[in-house]
This record gives C-alpha cells, sequence and structure tokens, in this order.
C-alpha cells in the first residue's frame, strides 16, 4: 500500500502563516512528527510512503536533516520523496550523504522512475532491497520503478 | 559616570575590532556607556547589526540606565541607517540622541533585507520568505549567479540565522544588502550580517568539547570545531550541517564567511580576499557577529 503525503499542507497546518519554506529545526521537527503520525495511523499498513514536497519553497540543511534523514532512520515504511526540486536536492542530498543514507526520489517527469538519492554504498543497497521485496522493478531502460501503484 | 565608546566613521567588519576594543575598555566598570556616531559617514550591515549587539551587550550589563547612542549628524548617514532599519530596533536598546527623519525602512533598494530581529524559529521563517523575492532578482542579474542559486542563497540565510536562535541564548539581528564594493573588489556583493550579544560559540560549545581540546580550549578552538569539523553543542549525529552548508554554497559561488566570537575570528578566505584565516587574542566581544559574502561571479564583469 502506498500512503501519500503532502508535505506542503503538513507545513500549513504546523507553521502560523502562510510560509512555503521548510525552514529550522523546530519546524521540521513538527513536519516529521506529523508525518510519522498520519503514517502510523492509516489504515492499511504503509509499504511505501509517498512523501510529496510539492509547493515546499526552500528547504534548508536544518530541515533536510529533521524531516528526510530521521524519517529514513526510523525505517518504517520505504520512503519515496516526490515533488523533488533541484534545490531540495541541494539540501537534502548532501545531509543524506553525511548519515551514510539513501533516499528513493521519484523523477518529476511522470514516468514514475525511481533514483537513489545520498551516500553511492547506501543507494545501491536501497535500490537491490527494494527490487529483492518486488516493491520495485527494473525497466527495459535499465531504470527503477515502483510496483505498486 | 558614563563612559564613551566611539563609532568608527567608516564601521565595517575591519574597523569592528577599533569599536570592540573601545567598547571592552568601557565596558569594564559596568558604568552607562555613550555610543557615539556623530562622525559615522558609512556602515556596512555588520557594523549596524554589531552596534545593536554592543547596545543589547550594555543594557544586560548592570548599569540600571540604557546606553546612550549619538546619532550620525550628516543627513544622508542618517537617512540610510534609517531606510536600513537601524533605528527601528535601536529604539529599545538605545536613548537616542539626535533628530532622525521620518523615512521608512526600505523597500526598493539594494537593502535586500533591512535590519530584522531573530528570537524565534518563526522569525526565520519571516526572513526566508521575505529574502527570496528581491535576492532572486539581485543573485542572477546583478551578481550573475545561476538563478538556482537563489535557493542556497536562502538556506545559508535561514542556517546563519538559526545559530542565533538554537546558541545565542538572547536575540539578534540579521541585516541583507547588495552593492558595489569599490574598495576591495571593484564588483557587486551581496552581504549577510547576522549579530548577537548571547553566550558565542564557546559557551555555547564547552559542555561538549572542551574535555576534547584540554588546554587549547579557547574561543579560537571552538570557532574552529564549529566551522572546520562541523561540530555541534547536540550529540545528535545530524547537528552541525548548517554552517558545513554554508561553507559548500560559498565554496561553490567563490563567497567568504568569517565569525567573530568572543576573543577569537575565524575566516574561510576566498582567493579575492586577503583576510587572516584565524584571529585569536582580540578585544572580547560578546556573543557571535557572523559575516558572509557572495561577490559578482567574475565572468559577468564587462
Amino acid at each position: 500500500m502506498i500512503q501519500h503525503i503532502d508535505v506542503h499542507a503538513v507545513l500549513q497546518e504546523s507553521v502560523s502563516g502562510v510560509y512555503t519554506d521548510l525552514v529550522t529545526r523546530p519546524t521540521g521537527r513538527v513536519v516529521r512528527e506529523r508525518i510519522e503520525r498520519a503514517m502510523a495511523t492509516w489504515q492499511d499498513p504503509v509499504t511505501v510512503a509517498r512523501i510529496d514536497f510539492t509547493g515546499v519553497g526552500c528547504i534548508d540543511y536544518s530541515c533536510a536533516d529533521e524531516i528526510v534523514a530521521k524519517l529514513l532512520r526510523d525505517r518504517r515504511a520505504v520512503v519515496v520523496l516526490s515533488g523533488i526540486s533541484e534545490g531540495h536536492r541541494e539540501a537534502i542530498e548532501p545531509v543524506l550523504a553525511g548519515h551514510g543514507l539513501a533516499a528513493l526520489i521519484e523523477r518529476r517527469d511522470g514516468s514514475g522512475e525511481l533514483e537513489a538519492l545520498g551516500a553511492p554504498e547506501a543507494a545501491a543497497a536501497l535500490l537491490h532491497e527494494l527490487v529483492a521485496r518486488r516493491l520495485a522493478v527494473r525497466t527495459p531502460a535499465g531504470t527503477i520503478a515502483l510496483t505498486l501503484a | 559616570m558614563t563612559r564613551l565608546v566611539d563609532v568608527p566613521a567608516q564601521f565595517d567588519d575591519r574597523s569592528f575590532e577599533q569599536f570592540a576594543g573601545a567598547y571592552a575598555e568601557a565596558a569594564k566598570d559596568a558604568e552607562r556607556l555613550l555610543f557615539d556616531a556623530h562622525a559615522a559617514e558609512w556602515a556596512s550591515p555588520y557594523g549596524l547589526v554589531g552596534l545593536l549587539a554592543a547596545g543589547q551587550a550594555a543594557r544586560s550589563a548592570g548599569s540600571p540606565d540604557r546606553p546612550l547612542l549619538t546619532a550620525p549628524t550628516h543627513a544622508d548617514v542618517l537617512t540610510y541607517w534609517t531606510r536600513a532599519g537601524f533605528f527601528r530596533e535601536a529604539g529599545e536598546l538605545f536613548e537616542i540622541h539626535g533628530k532622525l527623519p521620518r523615512v521608512k525602512p526600505a523597500e526598493q533598494s539594494d537593502v535586500l533585507l533591512p535590519v530584522t530581529p531573530v528570537r524565534a524559529a518563526e522569525d526565520v521563517h519571516a526572513v526566508v520568505s521575505n529574502i527570496q523575492q528581491r535576492a532572486s532578482a539581485i543573485l542572477a542579474s546583478e551578481l550573475g549567479l545561476d538563478p538556482k542559486a537563489t535557493m542556497g542563497f536562502a538556506m545559508a540565510l535561514s542556517e546563519a540565522c538559526q545559530n542565533i536562535v538554537e546558541h545565542a541564548g538572547t536575540g539578534g539581528w540579521v541585516a541583507v544588502q547588495a552593492y558595489h564594493w569599490r574598495r576591495k573588489l571593484a564588483r557587486r556583493v551581496v552581504m549577510i550580517a547576522v549579530a548577537d550579544a548571547g553566550v558565542g560559540f564557546r559557551h555555547s560549545l564547552e559542555p561538549t568539547q572542551s574535555k576534547r581540546f584540554g588546554a587549547r580550549w579557547s574561543d579560537a578552538a571552538a570557532l574552529e570545531a564549529a566551522l572546520i569539523q562541523g561540530v555541534s553543542r547536540f550529540r545528535d549525529p545530524g547537528r552541525g550541517q548548517g554552517l558545513a552548508g554554508i561553507r559548500r554554497y560559498l565554496a561553490r559561488w567563490d563567497g567568504k564567511i568569517a565569525i567573530r566570537s568572543g576573543t577569537a575570528r575565524i575566516a574561510i578566505v576566498p582567493k579575492w580576499d586577503d583576510d587572516v584565516p584565524l584571529k585569536d587574542g582580540l578585544p572580547a566581544f560578546p556573543g557571535a557577529q557572523v559575516l558572509i559574502i557572495i561577490p559578482e561571479q567574475e565572468s559577468t564583469t564587462p
């Protein structure tokens, strides 16, 4: 089962005002805790959590660490990041590499293809695990795509 | 008795040491301080937020009276300081002497972000939200940075401000300005200045780091640990990302960062600058003062 989580909506509920940027560690903590609650209370067992960053402006390193790195360390489900812009990657990639972690990124071209971002060894292991668990398949073009809709 | 602290006529990160020396001398006996800026001709954002930090420190130093501030007498300087948002913040800290012009803080000028207080995470959200649209135009069209660099700039600004919220134990200020830096570079630059009069890096890192450094533990060692080694006072392995991220951003755009705290100052010095990487034994000044400079990219210079 894939659970879709709209980070922009979570952010709007989490901080006062109409900010679209994921900045500061306290904000990151609140947003992550809300995401974790949503994952924990989902009616079906969550295999894949698609964390959608569409509509989010800037992400700083503190939020990248507080949200993405900690969700990945928790390993409640396979986390797929979607709606990730170049700017988001700039914050997320070094944070993950620093932790020796990797995350799956859903390409923005609508193909559903995945790539791994972060520490190279962790990225390779993550893709291997996904295919082994049949959560993803290798496409004829050599890319990886989720098997679940 | 009132002690005098002269504000340098050209008040920037270089002349700040002269100011800090005068402040350290005057603040010794907890008398009321008079900051004399009447002869000021120019101040960088670093000078302005540094002066506010001095006022903040003087207010909490023991004298029951607010410190005094003599405003610049030159009309243009006075107008600029007002437009930069300085007096809006100074009014709460100082008893100001001098007639202030009735102008609003800048909305359309090279002042990308007027002097803005940073006390809580909410303030950092406001700063990042306000800066992006204005910075985007300046960074891309005037500094020749890739438009994608705007988000990195916002990230760097956010992390610099968060140092106050997370480590200072008090509020501080941030200001961002673009200008043509004739003296040094003959190019345009964007300058971020952040200052507070809080506990400083040494105090913040002491519980987790002082043992590791032993007798070498000092303001300089604390700055080196934070900026070069990415050490944080928190044991969480994800901490310390902020300054590391700022360094990465500046390395990409040939920028500079300098942090002064206590009696030391550390800098990551790009080729275009002749600053000293680490200075120790400076006059004691409370809190932390951060300077970030991003220059116009050389390929865009005519």
